[in-house]
């Protein structure tokens, strides 16, 4: 399918800062996640998309279009920013109206606009409340009403499962499901891995203002695997377990931790590795006082990524 | 020729697209701020003049011994305060506001994320504050005039007065607020500048001879109705050499017409800061 | 296991440290020094004083100058009590005070509204007076740099100029009017100040409202004198009052012809309305235990 967003070779510096360097994307309808660490620069990337900012070098176009100084193109593009900003004197009925009418949506379709979307971020009731006394949750739902109201092809979300409860979560990304569904073209920021599994398959890894992956996210998942996978295991039969392990054919490494009851394992297969520590466990043979894996984390995914030790 | 035609109407479109932007925003604005707190005090400090006005008014009534002549102190006071304390507040602040008020607050993504030229987003904010600059103004030049020149209200050579007051203070509020709209799109600390220009440049460039008092604005507004000087620099001596009142409206115009294309050229390539 | 990160409120014995509120001092004054422009107008401030030193050097090597003498005398060039006043009471002076209070002073506490930070403030073991005592300290900072700073010096060189202690002899108690009015002004300038900044979320508001009150003051006092020739309507404007009080604190002839007593209390009664607004709104906020 033809890409609606391409980017080319996209740089931009904040001053010295690199913000995001050489990204070259190609994205079509559906939606993609957009995963990387805080300050990867996912929302310069987002910032640049949407013409907010501009490049330092590279080109952004839209359906063919360059972004720059196409406003037109908003008509169809709904943005939803990572920052909690609001006109906070406003209430929210009025902030809708007010962001569909600079949709140059007429007066009454605005005003009946504004109410279903409303009803449908189950901000109905408090639709006539000032923003500045809604919670952190209905701030964000409204800040994904401005953004789908207008009906747009193209949604780009900033980091938009911030601040939710595990139902605001679920509401919110079936919102963003059924919209990627109807064909449309999604961009969700995160840096929360299972957020961004939860709402699409296809993903972008971004970290350092490079990107590293794009693909599904299957592949980046064998990807990781193929790398070994640290853990950490606080025994007094440190020694013991070393000799037992550095055998096996999945085990690269063992190695002591500062103190000799910390054992630190590096492994290609984490799932054969921790049947075989269960085994040893249950049978009396090793006591193990306990285990961590300083890898589960987006962090590591990317150190994985970059070669970093 | 069917080209040509085809690029006409293209910049019609792109006009009226222009123009429907500013006109949207320009509501959107002027229902904000019109509902402002902000808004609401300045107002509160239009109604000096008029507090003073009503304060002189009862005095004459108590002491009526002393004689009372409205149109001199309307011209010598009020219009002093308005023309050199009042409009300057309020311009600085809303003319500042137009460019940086919302990339302070964040709320910028939302205007620049619409189908609205940037320039027009300048525009439409720059129409709002000076409605409501002028509402706040004229308010206090309107209500202050009829109370000091009750008695003569049906004289209609009276009104001509107001009415040319009325005219030049929309156009001093047209060229201030543009200026500082631009100052507000050009520099960080717009405020600190604005009241260096305000109340330094505008006060201490009108004592010096020659060609240098055309560098304030306050010339030309004093060009067509002449104010007396504010003491405050009464170590020097105020010499007014007016430019004829037809070329300081126009020149007040173009200030007008050339800060706000300014500031919507800046607008255009605004970024809210890396540290926003 | 399980270990809690929440926030917590201190609770247990407070360990008195003895300057609490001078974090937030040193914070806000490195937070001033780093805005954009602002040394340059803080080092324009100082050039009222460096004339005064020029003055001095003048007064001392008179003979040499009298080619600039038309006539009469130069009172400038005469350091005296009404030297001293006239740069500690001078428009400039204030004019630039105003300034420096617009840049340094305005967002104390606005800014503080707007990011909610007096919580994190107050989550820790500071009291409202130490939080207030920081703030105070930055416009106290910048004030007595430039009353009684420059005043000292002008002392210093006249007696270096002078090569004798005449001067001192002759006004034993400048040094000590010179202190008791900066502090007064820094007294003043710091209830402003931090009036203002309680008054809104915005700094940009404050810094206009800074300036338009200051002024407002002086304008509304011309009108009305024009108007009623009553010379008690100089209680009205700020800068009046605080050269009245000068005027006293330095045993000169005052411009107005009333006793500075009430110049005094208006002030007083001014910081006393600002600080208990302060202090209503800063409670307004504070963490409930």
């Amino acid at each position: 399918m033809k890409p609606l967003i391409v980017t080319h070779h996209l740089s931009r510096w904040y001053g010295n800062v690199l913000g995001l360097s050489d990204v070259s994307l190609e994205i079509g309808p559906g939606i993609t996640g957009l995963l990387g660490p805080n300050g990867a620069g996912k929302s310069t990337l987002l910032k640049l998309i949407t013409g907010q900012i501009r490049p330092s070098l590279g080109q952004v176009f839209i359906d063919g279009q360059p972004v720059k100084g196409r406003a037109e193109l908003f008509f169809r593009l709904g943005y939803c920013p990572e920052q909690d900003a609001f006109f906070e004197s406003l209430t929210g009925w009025q902030f809708l109206y007010w962001l569909l009418r600079l949709h140059h949506f007429s007066e009454k379709k605005a005003a009946e606009r504004t109410e279903e979307m409303l009803n449908l971020v189950e901000l109905g009731a408090d639709g006539h409340r000032p923003i500045r006394s809604y919670s952190r949750g209905m701030r964000q739902r409204l800040k994904l009403a401005q953004a789908l109201a207008h009906q747009p092809e193209i949604l780009i979300l900033d980091e938009p499962l911030n601040g939710l409860d595990p139902l605001g979560k679920r509401k919110m990304i079936r919102l963003i499901r059924d919209f990627g569904r109807e064909g449309h073209l999604v961009i969700v920021s995160s840096h929360i891995l299972p957020e961004i599994e939860a709402l699409t398959k296809q993903i972008i890894l971004i970290h350092q203002g490079k990107v590293f992956a794009q693909g599904e996210i299957h592949e980046i998942r064998d990807l990781i695997e193929r790398h070994p996978h640290i853990v950490s295991i606080k025994t007094p039969n440190s020694r013991r377990l070393a000799a037992l392990l550095i055998e096996k054919p999945y085990v690269v490494k063992a190695y002591f931790g500062e103190k000799e009851t910390n054992l630190f394992v590096e492994t290609r297969d984490r799932d054969k590795f921790f049947e075989f520590l269960l085994e040893k466990v249950v049978n009396g043979e090793i006591e193990v006082e306990e285990i961590t894996s300083p890898d589960d984390n987006l962090q590591a995914v990317f150190d994985y990524l970059v070669g970093k030790p | 020729m069917k080209q040509n035609e085809t690029l006409t109407s293209r910049k019609k479109s792109q006009l009226s697209f222009f123009f429907k932007g500013v006109k949207i925003i320009f509501q959107f604005s002027f229902f904000q701020g019109k509902k402002s707190k902000k808004s609401r005090l300045f107002a509160l400090l239009s109604f000096a003049p008029i507090a003073i006005a009503l304060f002189l008014r009862i005095h004459q009534v108590l002491s009526p011994e002393r004689s009372f002549d409205g149109l001199y102190f309307f011209n010598n006071a009020v219009l002093l305060f308005i023309f050199q304390f009042l409009i300057l507040v309020l311009t600085l602040f809303y003319g500042t506001s137009v460019c940086t008020e919302d990339l302070e607050a964040g709320t910028w993504t939302y205007l620049v994320t619409r189908p609205i030229p940037r320039p027009a987003i300048v525009g439409g904010k720059y129409l709002a504050s000076l409605l409501l600059v002028l509402l706040i103004a004229g308010a206090g030049l309107i209500i202050s005039f009829i109370i000091l020149n009750l008695e003569k209200l049906d004289d209609l050579s009276l009104y001509s007065y107001l009415f040319k007051d009325l005219g030049v203070l929309s156009l001093a509020l047209m060229a201030y607020t543009s200026f500082f709209t631009f100052l507000g799109a050009a520099v960080r600390r717009s405020i600190f500048f604005g009241l260096i220009f305000s109340f330094g440049w505008e006060n201490v460039i009108q004592y010096f001879p020659g060609s240098t008092q055309r560098l304030a604005i306050i010339h030309y507004i004093k060009s067509i109705i002449p104010l007396p000087s504010s003491s405050r620099f009464s170590f020097l001596t105020f010499q007014l050499e007016p430019t004829k009142p037809v070329y300081a409206v126009f020149i007040l115009l173009g200030i007008t017409i050339l800060f706000l294309f300014l500031a919507g050229v800046i607008f255009v390539f605004k970024e809210p800061r890396a540290e926003d | 296991m399980i270990r809690e990160h929440g926030y917590t409120h201190w609770d247990g014995q407070l360990r008195e440290r003895r300057f609490p509120w001078w974090p937030i001092t040193r914070l806000n004054l490195k937070l001033a020094f780093r805005k954009k422009h602002f040394r340059p107008v803080y080092a324009l401030s100082f050039l009222p004083a460096f004339f005064f030193i020029v003055a001095i050097y003048i007064s001392e090597r008179i003979e040499d100058f009298r080619f600039m003498m038309r006539g009469g005398r130069l009172i400038l060039f005469e350091v005296n009590p009404s030297f001293f006043k006239n740069y500690l009471a001078g428009d400039f002076l204030f004019f630039m005070l105003v300034l420096i209070m617009v840049f340094a002073g305005a967002g104390l506490v606005a800014d503080d509204f707007r990011f909610n930070a007096l919580p994190l403030y107050f989550s820790r073991p500071l009291r409202k007076k130490d939080y207030l005592l920081g703030k105070a300290a930055v416009i106290a900072f910048f004030v007595l740099t430039l009353t009684v700073f420059p005043a000292i010096i002008f002392i210093i060189f006249k007696l270096l100029f002078s090569g004798s202690f005449v001067f001192l002899r002759n006004y034993p108690w400048i040094s000590l009017s010179i202190i008791g009015y900066s502090l007064f002004l820094t007294l003043f300038f710091c209830f402003y100040t931090l009036f203002l900044s309680c008054l809104s979320r915005n700094s940009r508001y404050v810094s206009v409202i800074i300036f338009a009150v200051y002024l407002f003051s002086d304008f509304l006092y011309v009108f009305l004198y024009n108007w009623f020739r009553q010379p008690l309507l100089a209680l009205i404007s700020i800068k009046l009052n605080l050269q009245q009080i000068a005027s006293f604190a330095f045993g000169v002839k005052a411009a107005q012809p009333f006793s500075w007593i009430w110049s005094f209390l208006v002030i007083c009664a001014f910081c006393g309305v600002a600080g208990y607004f302060i202090i209503r709104k800063i409670r307004a906020v504070e963490v409930i235990r």
